[in-house]
């Protein structure tokens, strides 16, 4: 739940997470519209907007992708209204399409676009530097180094965007968005909601003839742009030596507390606008030394920009970075230290900081699991069933969401997993050429209907027999169970049209589709099975929809209101100890006893049931019904 | 102001963001600067999480090794994964529970086998067990050993001069079903004043 605090008055210091901070910067200055899709670690930037859009009449929406939340955005801007689109890194992959055109276009009236990095790879496939994009796309970076710096910067940039017509990228990198920090509120500058599209045929038509004008309009923006970006409060320098350390984005924060604790003698370049880069002010913090070290994460491109900066002026300094500060995973206190010792000639061992003794016994991993009662476990145990029942060799091809976790044991269900819809996208290939092998896609409801239309569509046009998997657990659970087409509900909560998911399926012309309940797990083997054989004998596409609600989206609403959930419970007698509920299935409500039978947490139970399904023995009753309230809380 | 470094770890799902925003919210209201870095992504999927806590004179969000002047563990296993972030004569809070990870055929070690591991890691940080199941039973289950424990940290008076005991109790006010937090809080902090402040608890 995002912060009341957001809204609070002028004036006052609150504590915000970075990414509220940054809505409460696009607010400060007149944002009418913001849509995003939710990724890790950028989902409570929109998701604050949202909790605030109506009281405050602008508009915010979840969007099905963050193409289309980039395109509407764009139209936003164009039309005259201060936008904003959000997403996590990989999410401007799939909107760079819109990026670069939006880019050749220009904007209106601000444009914010909000690219949440994530190194270190907490929650991500890859931690691609997506200041590249800024430099491909002639767009400004913003890199923030605090939630109180990335609320001036999300506000600042608005300003910016709309004075030099240019959209902004802002890259807070996990360690901005997701630290709660001190941050001064300023005034709320609301503005119109509403504008009105200005028609600009030769501006806005990117046909090759207006393109190639809209080309050199954007290169003559970006020389104003580099000229501007010395200005920006963002960028400065602290202290004066021959010795430099440029820091860029959050690394900033660690090389100052680093050359503090450490007492050292040298001037620290803080930029926030690593593209393109602030050469005035670069040039004049290195202006009488004779060594620079560039901190920054990711990949090197501040460091490059000096080292052309320094190169084509013949500049009589030395540019170090990548080499003593390497390139994998986040910034840490200590590898800024020991990277700027060992710059300086000292021993980079010399800092105070060393990690005591480990403990000497052997500890378990605790990977995330799926939560007590999670559908995805019921559904994945059913499957591996079916498949097993008809002698078949599957090949799973997975996707992004919660339902990634099928990749650990005990359900090894998952062999592929690349970006989203990848896994059906990757099916039709898996279709056409593994031989013996029958190519199962995976994939969750918000991931279908963000990327995985367009790969269904291919399946059938194509005829490659496969067989999707939809696993329609009504909300986008990984990042916070937000709503989406399968939910029914909006951004601002009001009723929207539920699109069904077999409906789409048959709309594309998919022959068989199935929908079964995973609490069922008779139910579900007989569906799953059923559209197996379909694939297998009929050499076609066929969805099989697993509907049930995330059972953490339920357990939370039934706990804020009162409603009581059934409870499970282990009849002693009957328990053989065979470990088939806590090893094959796995619920993490089921400990073991030291006897090796099983027990249910009766804190963790949500009543699910489905493990009195899996138990041989019968061993696992209902010991309390749930009120007749719990049943109407599942849609 | 000098500098106060917490770190915080536990399963997903324990409450432990809660505690440090709570904590750090109580610090901003003392005028101590605070910042609260979190690895969120997977670990409300019960995953292993922690939290870094600064406060003071503080810029780097995450704690360097060794530079913990607390670890506070929700979880057994999971403060003993972290010793080794702890400073020389720094202070172990841990909850006396035991959440079984839910993987296939894993091993779990004993209690006893946890604590004593982890004091002979300690060196000389001083460790307690904490009863939070036990203290949080009295008030309404295993939800509220959050507060327990946030209760212990302030019990153990190495907040004072960063944050005040009247603004943690001013903050969780503002929870949902505030009596609870608050005399989970009251329980946690009542049990060590008399456990943190001498000897090993």
């Amino acid at each position: 739940m995002p912060s009341p605090e957001v809204l609070g008055p002028p004036g006052a210091e609150v504590l915000l997470l970075g990414n509220e901070a940054i809505a409460r910067g696009a607010l400060e200055a007149g944002l009418g519209f913001a849509s995003a899709y939710p990724g890790t670690p950028s989902t409570e930037i929109v998701e604050t907007l949202a909790s605030v859009a109506k009281k405050l009449g602008i508009y915010v929406e979840w969007s099905t992708n963050e193409k289309v939340a980039l395109e509407a955005a764009f139209a936003a801007s164009a039309s005259g209204v201060r936008a904003l689109a959000a997403m996590k890194h990989v999410g401007l992959n799939v909107a760079a399409d819109a990026f670069m055109s939006i880019s050749y276009v220009g904007v209106r009236s601000g444009l914010l676009i909000v690219s949440a990095e994530d190194p270190s790879m907490w929650s991500s496939q890859n931690e691609q530097d997506n200041r590249f994009y800024g430099m491909m796309a002639y767009v400004p970076v913003f890199e923030p180094h605090s939630p109180a710096e990335a609320k001036e910067m999300a506000a600042t940039a608005l300003d910016f965007s709309e004075k030099l017509g240019t959209p902004i990228l802002m890259t807070p990198t996990t360690r901005v968005s997701h630290t709660r920090g001190p941050v001064k509120l300023g005034q709320l500058r609301p503005r119109a909601p509403k504008g009105y599209f200005k028609k600009d045929p030769k501006r806005f038509t990117l046909i090759p003839a207006h393109a190639r004008e809209r080309r050199k309009a954007i290169i003559e923006r970006w020389m104003r742009v580099k000229e501007a970006v010395n200005d920006l409060p963002f960028n400065r320098v602290e202290g004066s030596s021959r010795v430099v350390i440029v820091a860029s984005g959050i690394s900033y924060a660690y090389v100052r507390e680093a050359v503090d604790r450490l007492g050292l003698d040298v001037a620290v370049a803080k930029v926030g606008t690593p593209v393109p880069l602030p050469a005035r002010l670069v040039r004049e913090a290195i202006a009488g030394a004779e060594r620079v070290l560039v901190v920054e994460e990711l990949e090197p491109v501040v460091e490059m920009q000096l080292k052309d900066l320094v190169a084509s002026e013949g500049l009589d300094v030395e540019v170090h970075g990548k080499d003593y500060v390497g390139y994998e995973g986040e910034m840490t206190l200590d590898r800024a230290a020991r990277a700027i010792l060992e710059f300086m000639g000292k021993n980079p061992l010399e800092t105070p900081w060393r990690a005591g003794n480990t403990v000497d016994l052997e500890l378990p991993e605790r990977p995330p699991a799926m939560c007590p009662g999670c559908p995805h476990r019921a559904t994945y145990f059913a499957l591996r069933k079916a498949v097993n029942s008809l002698s078949l060799k599957a090949v799973y091809s997975g996707d992004i969401g919660c339902y990634s976790l099928g990749v650990l044991p005990p359900f090894q269900e998952q062999d592929l997993i690349l970006e989203m819809g990848g896994s059906i996208g990757a099916a039709n290939g898996l279709a056409r050429v593994a031989e013996g092998q029958v190519a199962i896609a995976i994939i969750g409801d918000s991931t279908f209907y963000h990327a995985g239309l367009p790969a269904l569509a291919n399946a059938v046009y194509n005829g490659n027999p496969l067989l999707v998997l939809v696993m329609d657990n009504r909300v986008t659970a990984m990042t916070g169970e937000q709503p989406n087409p399968s939910t029914g509900i909006t951004a601002m909560g009001e009723k929207a049209r539920w699109i069904p998911i077999e409906d789409v399926a048959r709309g594309l012309g998919v022959e068989k589709v199935v929908v079964f309940d995973p609490y069922n797990l008779k139910e579900a083997f007989n569906a799953l099975r059923d559209a197996l054989k379909y694939v297998v004998d009929n050499k076609k596409p066929a969805v099989a929809v697993a509907r049930r609600a995330c059972s953490l989206y339920i357990d939370r609403i039934a706990r804020r209101r009162g409603v009581e959930t059934p409870l499970y419970a282990v009849v002693e007698d009957k328990c053989t100890a065979c470990g088939i509920c806590y090893n094959a299935f796995t619920c993490p409500a089921i400990m073991v006893k030291s006897d090796g039978k099983a027990w249910i947490d009766p804190d963790l139970c949500t009543g699910c049931g489905v493990c009195a399904q899996v138990c041989p023995f019968n061993a696992i009753v209902k010991v309390r019904e749930g009120s007749p309230e719990w049943e109407k809380l599942w849609f | 102001m000098g500098r106060l470094s917490i770190l915080a770890a536990g399963v997903g799902g324990q409450g432990i963001i809660t505690l440090a925003s709570t904590l750090a919210r109580a610090a901003v209201a003392s005028g101590t600067k605070a910042l609260v870095a979190e690895t969120h992504g997977l670990s409300q999927r019960g995953g292993s999480v922690e939290v870094h806590i600064r406060l003071g004179d503080v810029h780097a969000p995450l704690i360097a090794p060794g530079d913990a002047d607390v670890l506070i563990g929700l979880e057994l296993i999971e403060a003993a994964r972290r010793v080794s972030h702890l400073r020389s004569g720094g202070l172990l809070l841990a909850a006396d529970t035991i959440l079984r990870p839910a993987v296939p055929g894993v091993r779990v070690p004993s209690r006893e086998e946890l604590v004593s591991a982890m004091r002979r890691a300690a060196g000389d940080a001083k460790v307690v067990v904490v009863p939070a199941r036990e203290l949080a039973s009295k008030v309404g289950g295993l939800l509220f050993s959050n507060m327990v424990m946030l209760g212990a940290l302030a019990g153990s008076g190495i907040l004072e001069g960063f944050v005040g005991v009247e603004e943690l109790e001013r903050v969780i006010g503002t929870l949902r079903r505030r009596e609870e937090n608050l005399k989970a809080f009251r329980l946690g902090l009542d049990y060590c004043s008399t456990h943190c402040s001498s000897g090993r608890g």
